[in-house]
């Protein structure tokens, strides 16, 4: 191969949903940050849940349309994050190296990995888990919080602010080890390409066993 | 972009997850998603579980009273007697009189 090979990394109907998800969960997080530190006044709350619910809504039928029309990805993702093997124990013993190269400029050897590393896989458990009660959560919550019992929806609204807590804390990482491996960054949000050497360095296994060059 | 998009010499392979892998995960994940579907319904039918409970509670006890009509009511016939005058006499009718509210859809 030479230095201008690329991998098609992740698929246009990957990044639709992946550019929807992005800007209706950060809308809801923020306006959620807003809703539970009471921090603006009344009629601003009352704009601020306005938002937060159109933008549950609409990452609610990302999810859906994604979900249905996307079910091969769905099951893919599913099954890479929650594969653990004896290499991702060992990633995590170093934190993949990020913390050796960003603060002492030294690269240690990484364990190899496949498409996604150990703390993708843990985010990505984070995120099918955790976004689901979210969702479901928030839907019960909005619809139908006098149709519930008060004791379950007390135990829903908790669960909605835990996993919400979850995910905007994992959410920080996410953004900033997007911004830091730059190439990946690119791939998600601008044509789904990724460099050959660089997905060879960082994903390994994925390289050695599930690609396929295209004739 | 399709296989012969010239933007790129390599994508995953579709046989990166198998007929079998699919079947089993894809059933896996249809089946957790459906276990929400069925408490929601289940804590939406038990929801006013505690008022059938109490409703079925007065029922009880009204078939084990002693007293089962009002104007056999020893306490009753005493409230007429002494203070009200008669059923629906105007002050039986200010203390007494309620509206009609229907509550059998919260019961259903």
């Amino acid at each position: 191969m030479t230095e201008s090979s690329f991998i098609l990394k992740h698929p246009l109907r990957v990044r639709v949903f992946h550019y929807i998800l992005a800007a209706s969960f950060l809308t809801l997080a923020v306006t959620g940050i807003m809703l539970y530190f009471k921090l603006l006044a009344e009629p601003a709350m009352n704009t601020a849940m306005q938002v937060h619910v159109v933008a549950g809504v609409v990452m609610t039928l990302d999810a859906l349309a994604f979900f249905f029309l996307a079910f091969d990805r769905v099951v893919l993702f599913t099954k890479r994050t929650f594969t653990f093997s004896g290499n991702d124990i060992k990633w995590f013993a170093i934190l993949g190296g990020y913390p050796q190269k960003i603060l002492l400029h030294k690269k240690v050897d990484v364990p190899p990995m496949g498409k996604y590393n150990a703390g993708q896989k843990l985010f990505g458990i984070c995120v099918l888990v955790g976004g689901t009660l979210l969702i479901l959560s928030g839907w019960v919550l909005w619809a139908l919080p006098h149709a519930v019992p008060h004791g379950t929806a007390s135990m829903i609204g908790s669960i909605h602010l835990y996993a919400s807590w979850v995910l905007i804390l994992f959410l920080f990482v996410h953004l900033f080890l997007g911004i830091y491996m730059w190439d990946d960054f690119k791939a998600m949000f601008v044509d789904g390409r990724i460099p050959y050497e660089d997905a060879a360095e960082k994903a390994p296994l994925w390289v050695k066993n599930e690609l396929q060059r295209l004739s | 972009m399709s296989k012969n998009d010239p933007s790129h010499e390599f994508m995953e392979s579709p046989f990166s997850l198998s007929r079998r892998e699919f079947i089993a995960i894809g059933g896996v994940i249809i089946a957790l998603l459906a276990l929400p579907a069925v408490w929601v319904r289940s804590a939406l039918i038990n929801r006013n579980h505690h008022i059938q409970a109490r409703t079925k509670g007065l029922y009880r006890d009204d078939a084990t009273a002693k007293i089962r009509l009002s104007h056999e009511n020893q306490a009753v016939m005493r409230l007429y007697r002494d203070f009200a005058g008669k059923p629906l006499s105007p002050v039986s009718e200010e203390l007494l009189h309620t509206k009609y509210i229907n509550r059998m859809k919260a019961l259903s």
